[in-house]
Order: structure tokens, then sequence, then C-alpha cells
């Protein structure tokens, strides 16, 4: 690699870290592993940095946070099992409290502050849409690129991992 | 339309996703629909806890310099060579360049050089120095490149340094013109920031300035040695800027990494 080929890619990618690091720090849940993750991440990318032919900005980030997400997974599968969250089942989630219609509360300061609690026990197909869109701000086709789902399903997790932090969030102000 | 539909119709229309059409639409039935508007007030009042509540974060420095180290060697390993110019350079040269923007101000700090205090002109040359294209005559790291590079543009031989063990890698040096004489200016790096260190030769008489001063946002630390007079500007916090003052004084040696 030449020397401006490295510097490219670090003009390119570095900017994109925070964004990594957050996706990563919620999808592992865990500073030390998220900070490892990130990273693993860069190194691949600068591996595969050849196969990358997109402008700076969206493209790159999305490009990146697609392989910071995969490294993730992998990293996941090596080191321990995700056992805060429920095992992802597309059928059985989408199936869930389909017609349950909410009544409007606004959501009190209490259940406010546990929403990372909330969002950290969501299932991670959900967890990482979340984290995407209301964290990252990805549009939906971005969303679609770094998951590697078709944008419609983007559309139906994000609406679904939504009605289950609200209902995290009411139950729990129920207990209180 | 059955909820669980509308639901993921609502929230891509929250989220800017909807066609035209479909947006207007979903619009009409709001208007019509209590229940349906009192479920998108739920979920904007989750949005907006969302955004309240669960942060963004922030990659830490630790894990940007040892990402950067990290793709240093990676990207050493896959030349089989050296990288000559720091990996650091581009994204300061970058900061540097947004820093021009955000400061604003330079034509004044300019205008005020010119018939100024050696304080004004040296924060102008630090100013000037972050334009696109100013920072640097020579980009290195490597003190043994820098050093040899002043060799015959100037009359003295100044001290470089590369405190990157430290946290202060070095970026480069260039030749500068102050207080009535070519001076060696050497940048270094913080993170983002970047610091420039002008000398010269030290002369008898009163002090060229105050030891400490704060111009628009930049710091400036003045002090002489026996040998040479010394300015250092950046708009690093202040007490780190004191810590990269503590270490040029020392001139520690130790803290240098070896030449590479």
């Amino acid at each position: 690699m030449e020397s401006n080929e490295l510097e490219r890619f670090e003009a390119i990618m570095l900017p994109h870290m925070d964004a990594a690091y957050t996706l990563a720090h919620y999808l592992t849940r865990n500073d030390h592993d998220a900070e490892d993750v990130v990273q693993e991440a860069y190194l691949r990318a600068l591996k595969y940095f050849d196969g990358f032919r997109g402008a700076a900005g969206g493209e790159s980030r999305s490009w990146l946070l697609a392989i910071v997400r995969n490294t993730a997974h992998t990293w996941r599968h090596q080191h321990r099992a995700d056992t805060l969250a429920t095992e992802f089942d597309e059928e059985l989630h989408s199936e869930t409290v389909a017609h349950v219609h909410p009544e409007t509360t606004l959501l009190r300061e209490a259940a406010r502050a546990s929403l990372r609690h909330a969002i950290d026990g969501l299932p991670r197909e959900f967890r990482e849409v979340i984290v995407l869109r209301e964290l990252e701000g990805l549009s939906y086709k971005e969303i679609s690129d770094v998951v590697g789902v078709p944008v419609g399903t983007v559309m139906s997790r994000l609406s679904r991992a939504r009605r289950r932090l609200q209902e995290a969030l009411r139950s729990e102000q129920q207990e209180r | 339309m059955t909820h669980p539909v509308l639901e993921a119709q609502l929230d891509a229309y929250l989220d800017g996703e909807l066609t035209a059409d479909d947006a207007r639409e979903l619009e009409a039935h709001l208007v019509q629909c209590p229940d349906c508007a009192g479920f998108r007030d739920e979920r904007i009042a989750l949005r907006a806890a969302i955004a309240a509540h669960v942060p963004a974060l922030q990659a830490s420095d630790a894990l940007r310099q040892r990402v950067r180290a990290a793709l240093r060697v990676a990207g050493g390993t896959r030349s089989r060579r050296r990288i000559a110019a720091p990996v650091v350079w581009r994204s300061l040269a970058l900061a540097a360049s947004l820093a021009v923007v955000a400061v604003g101000s330079w034509r004044l700090a300019l205008q005020r050089a010119a018939g100024g205090a050696l304080t004004d002109q040296v924060l102008a040359s630090h100013v000037r120095s972050l334009m696109p294209g100013h920072l640097t005559d020579v980009v290195s790291s490597d003190q043994h490149t820098v050093k040899p590079w002043f060799n015959g543009k100037l009359d003295f031989s100044p001290p470089v340094y590369d405190f990157s063990g430290r946290g202060f890698p070095l970026v480069g040096g260039r030749l500068d013109y102050l207080n009535g004489r070519p001076v060696a200016a050497l940048v270094y790096g913080r993170r983002q920031h970047l610091i420039n260190v002008f000398l010269w030769p030290a002369v008898q008489g009163p002090a060229g300035g105050p030891p400490a001063a704060t111009r628009q946002g930049y710091h400036l630390l003045h002090w002489t040695t026996r040998e040479y007079a010394y300015w250092v500007v950046s708009d690093l916090g202040i007490s780190e800027l004191h810590d990269f003052a503590a270490l040029l004084a020392r001139g520690d040696s130790a803290a240098a990494t070896p030449a590479r």
C-alpha cells in the first residue's frame, strides 16, 4: 500500500470513528469489546479498502459501519454469548402484540432514564436498526446497506423495535 | 389499514421516508383518527426520549491513537516499507482547515500583526500556518529528517524532538519570519490539535513578550533559554500545552521515541 493510499483511507474513514464506536458499543454493550471491535474493523476496512470505490461522506460511513457490524457479530461468536438479549426470530417477533393499541402517555422521567436498559435488552437485530437510525441518523437505504436486508425489512424492524421499547418502558412504569 | 402496517407507515412517515403520496394519505387519516394521532404523539415522545437519554458516543483519544498506530503498522506491513508521512498528518490538516473556518477572524489577527507586538506576529503566523498548504515545508515525523532540512536555510540548527511517545507526534517543520528574522517553525500534533513551536537564537535584552497569553481562543506560551527564544501556540487546552512546553523545555531526549 502506498503511503498516500493509507492517507486517503484515513482521511475518508477516520472521521467516522465516533459512529463506529457508537455502533460497536451498543452491539457489544461493553466498552472494552467495543474498542477492540473498532480497531479490528478499521484493520479489516484497510484490508478491503481496494474494494471501496465510493466517495467520501455517507457512502463511506455505511461501508465502514457494515464492517463494524460484521466484526461485532464475529466478535460475539468468538468471545461471548449474547446472553442479555433474546434470540431473534423474524416470524415470532413479527407477530407479537399486533393489535394492542397503546394509550397516549408521556414517558416519565424515570422511564426515560431506563431507555438505555431497554435498548440493551432488545434483540440485536432490533438494537442495530435503532442505533443506526436514532443515533447515527442513517436513512432506510443506508441501514439496508449496513445490515444487508431489504428496505422494507428495515422499516418493519424499526417499527417493531420502537414498539418493544415503548412496551418495555410501559411495563417498567407499571412495576413502580 | 391494519395497525401493524399503519405503525410501520407512521414510523416511516416520522422518519421522512414515506413518498409524498403516502404521506398525504397518512396525514388525512391522522386528522380523523384520534387513536392514531395519539399513537403518533407517543412515538414522537419516544424519539425525543431517545434523543435526550441515549447518547451517540465519542471514541476516546486512547482509542483513536490505538487505531492509528494499528493502521500504521498494518499499512507499513503491506507496503514492506516505512510510511514517510505521519499518519496523523491528513486528519490534522483537515482539522486545521476547519479551525481556520471556525476562527474566521484571522484577517484581524494579520492586520494587528502588521503594526503590533511580537505576540500578535506569532499568533498571526500560527493562524496563517493553518491555512491549507501553509503548515509545513517538510513533512515528517522523523526528527532526523526535519532537523537537517533546516541546514542552509537558517543560521542555527533548531533542536527537534519526536514526542510521539508522549502523545505529541512531530508533524513537520517550515521556515517562518518573525521579529525581523527567519525562524524555525516546528509543528507538533495532539489529537486533532496542532501546535506551532517558533524558535530562534536568544538575544540579550528585554523579554520578547508575556510568558502566557490567550488571543482569539489560542494559547501562547513564551520563554527564553540560554540558547533560544521559544514561542508555542495552539488551540490545545492550556494545561496540555503547559505539559508540552515542559517536555520541550527539558529537551527530554528520553521522551523522544527512537528514530525509525
